[in-house]
């Protein structure tokens, strides 16, 4: 796999990444077409069964995206979130999947640039880390 | 009445005027608002974040202007100036005159072609231009903020083809018109003091002297220098920097103002933080200052987390010079200390002139056109008890032009001129709009159980999107996905002719299911909606894939890349829409009854104003009497006699033909929804209890003087507080006339461990009662032993009197405080001098303490539980956005007023108490109350009542109901979903959120990937 494109999902929440994220479109920071952006509406509402499904279904790389600590609008979906995605990665090595793999990030709706660094580091991160191992066992079901 | 003089201009689209029309559009009255420049937000778009939550909130309020319900009330006018006003109250003519903009409004879908390859010639005003300082956390200012600058365009012709749209408009001459209006709001704002002329400063010579709000762009992520703080001079990265407080305020410069500009202390503290927060050690932070004036509410809880917690260092001191001499790299800060008499000098960086407000000459002008009095500092005069009403009948201020103030009283007295302005109007004749407008959409098909049938729209708008992937490809591609039915490339989807074709499409081809790929879903869901809405389907049938935020926009330079992603976006968008399922909105009729809860100053005059406006009030009051703690108060600061203004209220309330006066009322339960609520109370001596059905809530319950048992308060008849002293000098002055000495101590049981905030009114209290004593015994030696003297906004003029009338203000320090003891009939009282360096013992005929004000503890704990209103830590209750929604609670249909909110001065409760009336009209003009679709719904079969959900929810809404499942009311629910995600059992679904249509946009997005 020489030119490995990773699919990297990002589970943004509407208040803050999601705003982010259309900020940096205006302000035309550029990031890998590699992130595609699933909007909720707090990033408290990403269930341990969307991230799980997420990487089953194939995604090399998932992150959730909420906002900044003490600012969710929601009180406090961002740090269930966080904690959220610290329990699945936990179970993630059981599953043989690096845990790497699954991250939590915060900002603001003001931070566009930010949005696109993020994107772009995690891009990079995941192509060093090559395919998730998934595909491989998707191939072997396949064969099979 | 003439209709079309039935509205209320409003001068000036910052954020006193945008949140004016806000509350006048949403009662129902008409606003035109005009301001001078491209697009409105005023001066907090070039903050970079506010005090004190340090987050940049104008976002939030901004784009409610172009909400399309709000904007058929509001008429926008921008580029536009008052050049004369002529009439009285309820009917003014004014002249606007227009310049040129050089764009169609209509036309320009704010692209930004122009710009791109014209950027000289274009203003883009709010944000991403490095030459406009803004901050833009929302990508769309309003209105959409290009503007050609004709003067500067060489190649009109090629400046006219760069427009895909055709906005261009080279023969716009600019525009003049005569409007008429009943009542004027005049909200222009404050100019910032240039520093440029006072040399000492080296403002104009120095490139590393600059002011705070130029700090603030060094600062901000969209400044020039994109958030990298560095010095002007040479790049670097500053180690020191200086504020220096007041200048160009307390009368200290030349031109200064002699007021004090109320909130330079605090954005020097939020300067600082900031600073500390992103490098900490590695930039030292010092502020020079006079007095720490942070008087608002929470605010010296912020004062002491810089110095505490970010080690922000402080001086007190006002620096000699700034200068730089030859050979030196820094700026040299020549300051003198308490310590003794040599000056000490001290290098930095940068140095920050925190520098105050003042009213802008063309300001002052346009003040005269509208015949409006003027103070010595040019800011209109108002009246004493109500600081948005005018010398002019019909004309109102709010905000900075009031006096300089900060973003939470300026929003306040925002919503009390609304409000104000409103009584003005005559009423407007019932026209029944909302229900001819439900008259003309069509019934909702019926969907459920149909096979979907999915129209996708790509728009290719302009270049923005066809210019980086072939749009058209792309619809083509969309029809070949399973359910689609029609797909089609549909140019600027968001234009008239687009919508009404689109809206064609869906009733021809019986389409069932939408998805717009285009913009953002948050600036175009809702008027997407609107459009198959009127076509017949449920508005929640519908999808928008971000294909030119998210895609084209930033994928640019890698167009395949980006096809690909855009396809994955449709497929994934044409998955989840066709698994969506039509939802009601929740609505409930709207009880448009008042209950206010607290019979004062702020209470009653929140009543009256919204008995006025024709809404049954019920006024309930815990004690006896109506009156509150104002009754005590003889006179203001600047002289008003504070009991006729009580008696008036008292008089007025209770001969109101819609004010019910509930006494001795006790409140004791409260249920049911914003708009339909119930409470209950006892009331009289008897304690019968009565139920009250109200659509909103005013809570104006006040707070009690302070009382410590410190100072020999109690303890020795010598000693009384403020309050009993200007009674004593109203009632008895012959008592003060005997007076040799009268020592006042401040910051009594205020600004101390146990009540860490400031009082915010004592200063000014010393400050009267001292020239009150001046007045009755000139012979009087008085002296005022403070911490910080705190008189801000026009009360330092009354300060400066004091001192030169000779009153001795001597500073003492947290620390080591004034020592009293009783000797016979005096008190000794010793400290220290910081000025003399020595200890000083008065031998007072009166000591008086300035006690402040606490909350109501008892009283507002058992409120804030019976209502479920949070508290602040010291018993206040708690706004819902202390800049923003300063009046608003977070629960919603609750608002607060007075001291309930935080000690206030009269004029401040009065404010307030209209700017609650404001909001609260904007609440009861609705006839429904409208709850949205997006809520949680638990299915009853799958819930296990395992409680997880109970606990979970941030807003403590589900519970378990009597067939021993969760329920989760959809009026009360907020829409988070965190229920849904941790319920084991997959029992709750958050609509328009559903775990299938998630589900389905990961299926669709790996179909490709995996296939």
């Amino acid at each position: 796999m020489d030119n490995f494109e990773p699919v990297i999902v990002a589970f943004c929440c509407h208040y803050c990444a999601y705003t982010a994220a259309d900020m940096a479109g205006s302000q035309r920071l550029s990031y890998p077409p590699n992130v595609k952006v699933i909007r909720v509406p707090c990033s408290g509402k990403v269930d341990a069964m969307h991230v799980v499904k997420a990487f089953e279904k194939g995604a090399d790389g998932v992150y959730v995206a909420g906002c900044l600590e003490g600012d969710c609008h929601f009180k406090n979906g961002n740090t269930k979130a966080a904690r959220m995605v610290a329990y699945v990665r936990r179970y993630m090595d059981e599953i043989g999947i690096e845990p790497d793999r699954l991250e939590m990030v915060t900002m603001s709706a003001g931070m566009g640039y930010r949005f696109a660094q993020v994107a772009t580091e995690i891009t990079e991160k995941i192509r060093r880390m090559g395919p998730s191992p998934i595909h491989a066992a998707i191939e072997t079901g396949k064969a099979a | 009445m003439n209709t079309s003089n039935n509205r209320v201009l409003v001068i000036g689209g910052g954020m006193a005027g945008i949140r004016t029309a806000l509350d006048l559009a949403e009662a129902e009255k008409n606003v035109i608002l005009v301001d001078r420049a491209y697009s409105i937000g005023g001066l907090m778009t070039q903050l970079d974040r506010t005090f004190p939550t340090n987050n940049c909130d104008l976002c939030t309020l901004a784009p409610n202007l172009s909400e399309g319900s709000r904007q058929e009330h509001i008429e926008l006018v921008t580029m536009t100036t008052v050049t004369d006003v002529k009439g009285t109250k309820g009917d003014f003519t004014v002249q606007l005159e227009t310049a040129p903009r050089f764009i169609n409004l209509d036309k320009c879908t704010a692209c930004g072609e122009c710009h791109k390859k014209f950027p000289e010639w274009v203003r883009f005003t709010p944000g991403l231009d490095h030459r406009a300082p803004t901050c833009m956390r929302y990508p769309q200012a309003t209105p959409q903020a290009f503007s050609i600058d004709m003067a500067k365009c060489t190649d009109v012709k090629a400046l006219m083809e760069s427009c895909p749209a055709g906005a261009i408009n080279p023969d716009d001459f600019g525009s003049r018109r005569e409007v008429k209006c009943a009542s004027i709001v005049f909200v222009p704002g404050g100019a910032l003091f240039d520093p440029s002329h006072l040399d000492y400063l080296g403002y104009a010579a120095q490139a590393d002297v600059v002011t705070s709000l130029e700090y603030e762009r060094i600062l901000s992520a969209s400044g020039p220098t994109m958030g990298r703080l560095i010095r002007p001079s040479n790049g670097q990265q500053p180690k020191k920097v200086a504020w220096i407080q007041c200048v160009g305020s307390r009368g200290l410069q030349k031109g200064a103002g002699q007021y004090c500009s109320s909130a330079c202390c605090m954005f020097a503290l939020k300067e600082a933080i900031v600073t500390k927060e992103r490098f900490g050690d590695d930039i030292e932070t010092t502020i020079f200052y006079m007095d720490m004036r942070t008087m608002g509410k929470d605010y010296e809880r912020y004062f002491l987390r810089a110095r505490d917690e970010f080690g922000v260092r402080f001086v007190r001191s006002r620096p000699h010079s700034v200068l730089r001499p030859a050979g030196v790299d820094n700026l040299v800060v020549t300051y003198g200390t308490d310590s003794g008499p040599v000056n000490v000098t001290e290098e930095f960086d940068i140095v920050v002139l925190s520098t105050g407000f003042r009213v802008a000459d063309d300001v002052r002008v346009l003040a005269g056109k509208l015949g409006l009095d003027l103070n010595s500092g040019g800011f209109p005069t108002t009246d004493g008890f109500n600081p948005v009403v005018t010398s002019v009948p019909g004309v109102y201020v709010a905000g900075v032009i009031e006096a300089p103030k900060d973003i939470p009283e300026t929003m306040v007295q925002a919503s009390a001129a609304a409000i104000m302005a409103a009584g003005d109007l005559a009423p407007a004749e019932k026209v029944e709009k909302t229900e001819a407008d439900q008259e003309l959409l069509p019934p909702e098909f019926g969907v459920v159980g149909e096979e979907p049938r999915v129209g996708v729209f790509i728009c290719d708008c302009g270049e923005n999107i066809g210019g980086v992937i072939d749009a058209g490809a792309l619809a083509d591609y969309a029809g070949t996905l399973p359910h689609v039915a029609v797909s089609r490339l549909q140019g600027h989807g968001c234009s008239r002719e687009s919508m009404r074709q689109i809206q064609q499409i869906i009733v021809d081809e019986k389409i069932n299911r939408v998805v717009i790929g285009g913009c953002s879903p948050r600036t175009h869901e809702a008027k997407f909606q609107e459009v198959i809405r009127k076509a017949g389907l449920n508005r929640y049938l519908l999808e928008i894939a971000n294909i030119r935020d998210q895609v084209t926009w930033v994928h640019a330079n890698r167009a395949e890349g980006a096809t690909e992603k855009a396809k994955d976006l449709v497929r994934m968008a044409v998955g989840s829409v066709v698994r969506s399922q039509p939802l009601a909105d929740h609505s409930l009729p709207m009880n448009k009854d008042v209950l206010v809860v607290g019979g004062g100053v702020a209470g009653m005059t929140a009543a009256l104003q919204l008995a006025d406006h024709g809404h049954k009030v019920y006024l309930a009051e815990r004690s006896a009497a109506l009156g509150g703690q104002a009754a005590k108060i003889h006179r203001t600061l600047e002289g008003d006699e504070v009991a006729p203004l009580v008696r008036d209220l008292v008089a007025r309330t209770e001969a109101h033909a819609n004010i019910q006066v509930i006494t001795r009322a006790l409140i004791v339960d409260h249920s049911g929804l914003p708009g339909m609520f119930k409470t209950g109370m006892q009331t009289g001596r008897q304690m019968f209890y009565r139920q009250i059905e109200h659509g909103v809530t005013i809570l104006a319950t006040g707070a009690l003087p302070n009382r410590p048992a410190q100072y020999l308060l109690d303890e020795c008849s010598q000693v009384s507080t403020q309050l009993e002293l200007q009674a004593l000098i109203a009632e008895n002055p012959e008592t003060v006339r005997t007076w040799d000495n009268v020592v006042m101590i401040q910051c009594v049981g205020s600004r101390t461990a146990d009540n860490p905030n400031c009082s915010r009114i004592c200063c000014q209290t010393a400050v009267k009662n001292a020239l009150r004593i001046l007045e009755v015994n000139p012979e009087a030696r008085i002296f005022v032993l403070y911490r910080d003297m705190r008189t801000y906004g026009f009360q330092e003029e009354y300060y400066q009197k004091a001192r030169q009338a000779g009153v001795i203000f001597a500073r003492y320090s947290a620390e080591a405080p004034p020592q009293v003891k009783a000797v016979g009939n005096m008190v000794e009282v010793t400290f220290n001098d910081p000025v003399l360096g020595r200890e000083i013992t008065v031998n007072a005929d009166r000591l008086c303490l300035s006690t402040g004000l606490v909350a109501d503890e008892d009283g507002n704990d058992e409120l804030a539980m019976i209502f479920k209103i949070p508290r602040t830590a010291d018993g206040y209750f708690l706004e819902d956005h202390v800049k923003l929604r300063p009046v608003d609670l977070p629960v919603p249909g609750f608002f607060v007023a007075g001291t309930a909110h935080g000690p206030k001065l009269i004029r401040e409760s009065v404010a307030q108490a209209l700017a609650a009336s404001s909001r609260a009209l904007t609440m009861l003009a609705r006839d429904t109350i409208d709850l949205g679709a997006r809520a949680a719904r638990v299915d009853r079969d799958r819930c296990a009542a395992c409680l997880v959900c109970v606990r979970a929810c941030p807003f403590g809404i589900p519970y378990i109901n009597a067939d021993g499942y969760s329920e989760i009311d959809p009026a009360k629910c907020h829409g988070c979903g965190v229920c849904a995600s941790v319920c084991p059992a997959k029992a709750i679904q958050l609509m328009q959120f559903e775990d299938d249509r998630i589900m389905a946009k990961l299926e669709e997005l790996f179909e490709r990937s995996i296939a």
